[in-house]
């Protein structure tokens, strides 16, 4: 590799990275200025197409549609953190104790793994909502949601920490840590998780966008967050009803979703290339 | 060889007991019961009723055992193959899910076929050219319908061919009065109600095996290891089977076996979209009308399935390839 190529960032990090950070800032700063906009019933624009006092267009009640979008960026971003999140809580020690202590403790993960794998995600998340477990509905709906694509989405992490470490622990690095002394504490926390932690990382900002996803599923299916809280999969929920008379119900929601997942996956594409130089070059 | 059959098997059957253990507690773990913890309208009707009433109806369902002992008979009721009763209507689970299920299997095989028939060849034209015009396009055209969710897309193209070109229709499997059509005008109606379903189903799966198919071909084919082939004049055409597809054929078999989750979430989203009466939008009406018998069927079959899908993409990976078989565990 000629010197200093290394350390160009890819196109596909820097465009991920800048449109997690517009959403981001939509999130934070846009949200709170348009959310009366985006509550604010009008019964004499009701579904009226985009123009310039709604540029995309209103509902089926007459509210602006750009600010009900716009305020969904929270929401989805929220979930979508939060799930990566859980899923890094729970993956991160069942992967390191699989990867790190192997024998029965690795075939009890790994049978876990392999069985949680065997339930559709979508499946698991909307048994659990529907059965509507009691300590589920005490938390607020987007908590609840968070909580359901964590307890779903841990596998990849484990799956990738432990062929990590069992791919480190024959390694110099390992052998020669324990010749100096060092403890499995040590060994784990200093030498391999940080060497183990990259693909562990790409595999969470592909799991944010995953989760962002699964949210706008449950939420068109209606087992999301309720309304009227605007949320992309909701949106596009009522967009089903006016669809042959409103496109851009349809189409600006769904467009918002699109971008914020394909942010997250060029961000974890990017940040994988950047991490592992080989697997850019290749073609 | 044989020990590792049964081995596979051995933990194959392990999962199996997990899963099914998995898709009792999601449900029943939760404190209280179905009687009590459903929504608010099901809970007034309950505490109406008089405390020996309660009792009554919780020992009829067995709620007033502890879990491992309901546990156990959902297991020994599910090995008889007897799923229960709906919540919502009374019919067997069995019945309801019986009725359903060849809509929803004759669907995702022509979604599959499709799938296969399209990825086969937009892959190996990526491959062969790699780098080329088509590569680039077809790599970034990939990219975008990773990103792109399934109830998006059959808005979008309800909106496009079903509303504004009224080409298609917009819902449903038959027309009105399409049971009194010819044979071949009810195999016309009939298509053109799956058009847009199929292209849902299919385009996620196309997207991903297109890609597959194009890094396996140009590790195995076009790549450096076939160097030394092309070297001595192999053809692109025996390039491509003896080299590419066959050397491909193997992790595709991994591949399949994670088939049937995809297809189920897929279901699940698309019939709903398009009033299709499938195993899909009867897990969603179930899902909404809290049918915990419905739900709790559906998981299981689908789950089952993919475990066997798994397990027997497994062996076939064992009986085909040496490696597998030497390599400890």
């Amino acid at each position: 590799m000629p010197p200093g190529s290394a350390r160009r960032l890819p196109a596909s990090l820097v465009s991920g990275a800048a449109v997690l950070l517009a959403l981001g800032l939509i999130a934070i700063v846009a949200t709170p200025l348009v959310r009366e906009d985006a509550y604010r019933v009008d019964l004499d624009s009701i579904l009226s197409s985009p123009d310039w006092s709604h540029p995309l267009g209103t509902d089926g009640l007459g509210r602006d549609l750009g600010a009900r979008v716009l305020c969904g960026a929270r929401i989805s971003l929220t979930v979508g953190l939060m799930a990566a999140g859980l899923s890094l809580l729970v993956g991160l020690p069942l992967g390191v104790i699989a990867g790190y202590c192997g024998g029965i403790a690795d075939r009890i993960v790994s049978r876990c793994v392999e069985a949680v794998l065997c339930i559709p995600s979508l499946v698991v998340a909307l048994a659990l909502l529907a059965a509507e477990p009691r300590w589920l509905g005490l938390l607020p709906d987007f908590l609840r949601i968070a909580l359901v694509l964590g307890v779903t989405g841990w596998t990849p992490v484990a799956r990738y920490l432990r062929a990590e470490f069992l791919r480190l622990g024959e390694s110099d690095l390992v052998v020669s840590a324990r010749a100096c002394g060092a403890g499995s504490p040590r060994i784990v926390a200093r030498h391999l998780l940080p060497s183990a932690l990259a693909p562990v990382l790409v595999t969470a900002a592909f799991t944010v966008g995953a989760s962002i996803l699964l949210e706008a599923a449950l939420s068109f299916i209606g087992l999301g967050v309720a309304p009227p809280t605007p949320t992309w999969g909701g949106l596009l929920s009522e967009a089903r009803y006016h669809v042959s008379r409103a496109w851009w119900l349809a189409l600006f929601p769904g467009l918002a979703l699109f971008l914020a997942v394909l942010g997250c996956n060029l961000f974890g594409e990017g940040m994988r290339d950047f991490l592992d130089p080989r697997s850019a070059r290749r073609p | 060889m044989i020990l590792g059959v049964c081995r596979r098997l051995a933990s194959g059957l392990v999962t199996l007991l997990l899963v099914s253990w998995l898709a009792f507690a999601l449900i029943h773990a939760a404190p209280g019961d179905p009687l009590t913890s459903g929504s608010s309208e099901d809970e007034r009707w309950f505490l109406t009723l008089t405390t020996e009433h309660q009792a009554e109806i919780r020992a009829l369902y067995h709620l007033d055992e502890p879990l491992h002992r309901r546990y156990a008979r959902w297991l020994q009721d599910v090995a008889r193959g007897d799923l229960g009763l709906s919540f919502h209507d009374r019919r067997p689970v069995r019945e309801k899910i019986g009725e359903r299920l060849g809509t929803t299997l004759g669907i995702n095989l022509v979604a599959l076929v499709l799938t296969g028939l399209l990825a086969l060849p937009a892959g190996g034209l990526a491959a062969w050219r790699s780098g080329g015009a088509w590569d680039r396009l077809s790599g970034a055209v990939v990219y975008a319908l990773y990103a792109i969710p399934a109830f998006w897309a059959a808005l979008l193209l309800q909106i496009v061919f079903s509303v504004k070109l009224q080409w298609l229709p917009l819902y449903g499997l038959i027309s009105d009065g399409g049971e009194r059509l010819g044979i071949l005008a009810r195999l016309v109606d009939r298509a053109a109600h799956l058009a847009l379903p199929v292209v849902c189903l299919s385009y996620g799966g196309l997207a991903y095996l297109s890609r597959f198919v194009r890094a396996s071909l140009l590790e195995n084919a076009f790549g450096e290891a076939s160097r030394s082939a092309r070297a001595r004049g192999v053809g692109v055409a025996r390039l491509l089977f003896r080299h590419g597809l066959r050397q491909a054929a193997l992790p595709m078999l991994t591949l399949a076996g994670f088939v049937f989750p995809a297809l189920m979430s897929g279901s699940v989203i698309v019939e709903t979209i398009f009033s299709i009466p499938g195993l899909g939008s009867l897990f969603t009406e179930a899902v909404l009308q809290r049918d915990v018998p419905v739900v709790m069927g559906l998981t299981l079959i689908t789950s089952v399935m993919t475990l066997v899908g798994v397990v027997a993409a497994d062996l076939g990976y064992l009986l085909a390839d040496p490696r597998v078989r030497r390599a400890p565990g």
